[in-house]
């Protein structure tokens, strides 16, 4: 053997050295498990059903994002072992994504809160049950001095029979002010489709497209329905006549890594391309027949070039895309949350929906949605305009209660919206969580919740995929921790506090439903069965089919100008906040399992990071690792630099999710949280924060930190471990 | 050589095959077998020896009276053996199921009493046992060594013996194997169990 070492060689010698050191630890010399020691309980009687050893399968919903998937979920011996998807559900039909496998381990998270907590002398401290009960009762019971409109509720999207709980308490108390606030949401697209085709949420038809344009819409990973939309998408790539995807965003998202044809643009100008291919269809024979008289005289504005230059896409990538709409008929065209998170973001959504009118997909790939009858089921879809408008509220000191649920304003909140100042100056707040977050921090009364899997719930998904359910959520075990409570449970105890000759009859959350769903079958849901009957058929099925009206799409097109975001000097480059599936808007962030997930197009797993243009970067010395601060008018935060070209040279995209100055153990202390230096400049028209609009400057520090990836590398060194063939070789082999 | 041929024969079979020319060597060393085992050739009992230490439970449970006095199948208390990855501990009503009416004035069925009167069951503690990351499966096991072969039900207590030792002659149960696993793969590799990594480790 030559002196050089080769790598198998040098492995083995690991390998051996490897074993050498292991001797000299407590290794234990055998497997066998100590006797005694362990407790094994017998069942007292058992139930006819149960077989230890043998998992028991329960259907409920997932609560990990809004989408409202059916999940089953395996039960052993008491426990949850196992989530996965609910093959009846018409959402996902039998998938999960990584959050809800992940719900597991929500439910088994060691940093629940497991007793209530009362503000004492400054600091939150463990209390009994009673006690959180004589304060609530003193601060909105029946003897409580309450004026008209000075309690609200804070919540995330919240549907089914919680929201209309949630409505029933205010009218308690005299208020109507319910605020619910996502920081992920498609409320922009949601107006366009509202104003353009009178449906706030069509139903898309991936599979039926030919070709996906997507400005952005991360529709696999964040966009609506992510699992429902990610099945379509394999249906139509798997289709004998496979469908395109054509992905324009300034920052690759998960949906932007499966695209055929990947387009980097520059930020904030994505409507400026959607006219720009608007005139190139008119011009090359696509009718404008649907469109406004003036159409083409507003769209002439958008030539070529001029598009070109505004959105850095390059003509000929233009016209690809323009053929490509042209001759891949039906189409659909989607816009995601970087289009809707700009000032103007109302009307480059529009731009993007006058695509879809203009060749067609209005009724081809783009369906009305059925509405939903029981308004009151309906779901409260949070947005970033309530954010705003609460802590507005909140400062004008309008508020003596605020209840919080399903909702971490203090972390999400921009700072230059000061809503923890706002918050705060409420005299009395009360945060109903299963974890220790930043807002759960500031109360002044915190009540532990059931998780997901311990508790009862009705869901209505805001994005209703096929016909109308009402998705139910059942326990699927005995609460972990005894002092923890149903959010059903809590917001009924407080109605009867209230309402008692209502609400005083119920014992609780599930007695509430028994009754809800008795009436419900009256309701036509489902007819010749016993209330017991229907009930227990519910709850087998995980959902109960509603029959919804028919709806109609009536076009009314509209063009509006669009502008380039202005240069700024000072400020020359754009921050994406970007959301990915995984930690979400962060509330996932003190989940293990998806903290080590690595991100699906940078690898990083476990903290944050500033994705940066490789060209942009070497123009300021940037080399990857480096840490750089990047600061807005807004504040400023400091992050690993990453070089990557899935991002636009003018943009630099700092992934959400981390910078948990609270929530547990996994979270806390980890990274930083673009959200925080987000200016908050709003979308005109809807009023929601435009998230992706704030201008940055980029400075060095001195210091350079490792980044951890899965492969650490995007290259293979030249060692060959996945050999790849280019398509001409592969069509050569096959013959075709 | 021995051992050769058998481990060949006896893989061989597992796959419903016997190898044409060991046949007759293999027949005459399965019959001679059979004899010392009180086993049919095509099941090699493992051997091995773990010295258990003695268990104290909260009711000193007498097996062998229960077994070999009375003559009780172990399927009967231990019903989900034959069903499931664990045998499970009977449930207590399963144990009033008798002890309402027998045995009502020993001192061990008046402490069984007590608990189920309670209405509770009492905290047993274990006694054999393997690792989280071992999916071992009683259900599989009966399967193949019982059921498949129209062992007679009423002699399970010897093929529960393979791992347990023999329980009719103890009071509570002993660990007297080492239900390690070499051991677990030696009786694999024996009697034609499966060798893969994740069929027990999943």
């Amino acid at each position: 053997m030559s002196g050089k070492l080769n790598r198998r060689d040098f492995l083995k010698a690991l390998g051996l050295g490897g074993t050498a050191t292991l001797a000299g630890c407590d290794m234990p010399t055998t497997v066998t498990l100590e006797e005694g020691k362990e407790d094994v309980v017998s069942y007292l009687l058992p139930e006819e059903y149960v077989i230890p050893g043998v998992g028991v399968t329960y259907a409920s919903t997932c609560t990990q994002c809004n989408a409202g998937c059916g999940v089953h979920g395996r039960v052993r011996e008491g426990r949850v072992l196992k989530v996965e998807g609910h093959p009846d559900s018409p959402i996902n039909a039998g998938k999960t994504c990584q959050m809800g496998q992940a719900l597991v381990q929500a439910h088994y998270n060691p940093d629940r809160i497991k007793s209530p907590m009362v503000r004492e002398g400054g600091s939150l401290v463990p209390a009994t049950w009673e006690k959180a009960q004589a304060l609530l009762d003193e601060k909105l019971g029946s003897k409580a001095n309450l004026a008209a409109g000075r309690v609200a509720w804070l919540t995330g999207t919240v549907s089914g029979h919680q929201r209309a709980l949630i409505t029933n308490h205010l009218e308690s108390v005299g208020s109507n002010h319910h605020f619910a606030v996502e920081v992920v949401n498609t409320n922009v697209w949601s107006a366009v489709s509202r104003d353009m085709l009178d449906d706030p949420q069509p139903q898309i038809s991936l599979d039926k497209a030919k070709l996906i344009l997507s400005f952005g819409a991360d529709f696999m990973g964040t966009w609506q329905s992510p699992v429902h939309f990610a099945g379509q998408f394999s249906r139509m790539r798997t289709a004998a006549d496979r469908g395109a995807l054509i992905q324009v965003e300034s920052k690759m998202s998960m949906t932007g890594g499966s695209a055929d044809l990947w387009v980097a643009i520059r930020p904030g100008t994505e409507g400026i391309l959607a006219l720009g291919l608007a005139n190139y269809l008119i011009a090359n024979g696509v009718s404008s027949a649907s469109l406004p008289g003036d159409a083409r005289d507003k769209l002439a504005a958008y030539d070529m070039q001029k598009v070109s230059n505004a959105t850095g896409v390059s003509t000929a990538t233009i016209e690809r895309i323009g053929k490509a709409l042209k001759n891949r008929a039906p189409s659909v065209v989607l816009a995601g949350a970087a289009v809707e998170g700009q000032v103007n973001g109302y009307e480059a959504v529009s731009a993007i929906m006058l695509l879809n009118v203009m060749l067609g997909n209005i009724g081809q790939t783009i369906l009305p949605s059925g509405k939903f009858p029981l308004q009151q089921l309906e779901a409260k879809v949070g947005g970033t305009r309530d954010l705003a408008a609460f802590a507005q509220a909140a400062a004008q000191k309008q508020f003596d209660v605020v209840l919080v649920h399903g909702a971490n304003p203090v972390f999400t909140a921009p700072a230059s919206l000061k809503l923890d100042e706002a918050l705060a100056s409420v005299p009395f707040k009360v945060v109903m969580t299963q974890f220790p977050d930043e807002t759960a921090m500031m109360a002044d009364l915190v009540l532990p919740v059931s998780s997901t899997l311990e508790d009862w719930g009705t869901h209505v998904a805001a994005y209703q995929a096929g016909a109308s359910n009402i998705s139910i959520q059942q326990p699927l075990m005995e609460p972990l921790y005894d002092q923890t409570r149903g959010f059903g449970d809590i917001v009924i105890s407080m109605l009867a506090m209230r309402n008692a000759a209502q609400y005083g009859s119920f014992k609780d959350y599930y007695g509430y439903l028994r009754n809800v769903f008795a009436n419900l079958k009256g309701a036509g849901a489902t007819a010749s069965l016993s209330p017991d009957e229907f009930w227990n058929n519910s709850l087998q099925a995980g959902m109960i089919k509603i029959d919804s009206t028919p709806r109609k799409h009536t076009v009314k097109a509209s063009i509006a100008a669009i502008d380039a975001p202005a240069a700024d000097a000072n400020f020359p480059l754009t921050l994406i906040p970007s959301a990915r599936m995984g930690l979400f808007d962060g509330r996932h962030a003190n989940l293990p399992w998806l903290q080590e997930s690595p991100d699906q197009i940078a690898k990083v797993v476990w903290g944050s990071w500033a994705e940066i243009h490789p060209s942009t970067a070497s123009k300021m010395g940037i080399t990857h690792g480096d840490v750089i601060r990047i600061e807005s008018e807004a504040g400023g935060i400091e992050a690993r630099a990453y070089l990557t070209n899935t991002v636009h040279a003018d943009a630099i995209a700092v992934p959400l999710g981390q910078g948990h100055t609270e929530y547990g153990r996994y979270a806390k202390g980890r990274g930083v949280n673009p959200l925080k230096i987000v200016k908050a400049a709003v979308d005109a028209k809807t009023g929601e924060l435009a998230l992706f609009a704030t201008r940055v400057k980029v400075s060095k520090t001195n210091k350079n930190e490792i980044i951890l990836r899965l492969g650490h590398s995007d290259t293979q060194h030249g060692r060959r471990l996945v050999r790849t063939v280019s398509v001409d070789a592969l069509k050569r082999t096959k013959g075709a | 050589m021995v051992q050769w041929i058998r481990t060949r024969m006896f893989r061989k079979y597992a796959h419903g095959a016997f190898h044409p020319v060991s046949l007759g060597v293999a027949l005459i060393l399965a019959w001679s077998m059979m004899t010392s085992t009180g086993f049919a050739a095509d099941v090699q009992p493992p051997g091995g020896v773990h010295k258990g230490v003695d268990v104290e439970q909260p009711i000193e449970f007498p097996h062998n009276i229960h077994v070999e006095v009375n003559k009780i199948n172990c399927m009967y208390c231990h019903t989900y053996a034959r069903r499931s990855k664990v045998a499970g501990i009977p449930p207590t009503s399963k144990c009033m199921g008798c002890h309402k009416i027998i045995a009502t004035d020993k001192p061990r069925i008046q402490k069984l009493t007590e608990y189920w009167q309670k209405g509770e069951s009492p905290k047993w503690k274990k006694v054999h046992d393997v690792p989280d990351f071992v999916h071992f499966t009683h259900e599989r096991h009966l399967k193949k060594f019982v059921f498949d072969r129209d062992y007679p039900v009423e002699d399970v207590k010897e093929v529960c013996a393979f791992c347990h030792g023999q329980i009719k002659e103890m009071t509570v149960a002993k660990k007297v194997k080492p239900l390690n696993m070499g051991w677990c793969a030696g009786c694999h590799e024996k009697n034609g169990g499966p060798g893969d990594c994740w069929k027990c480790h999943k």
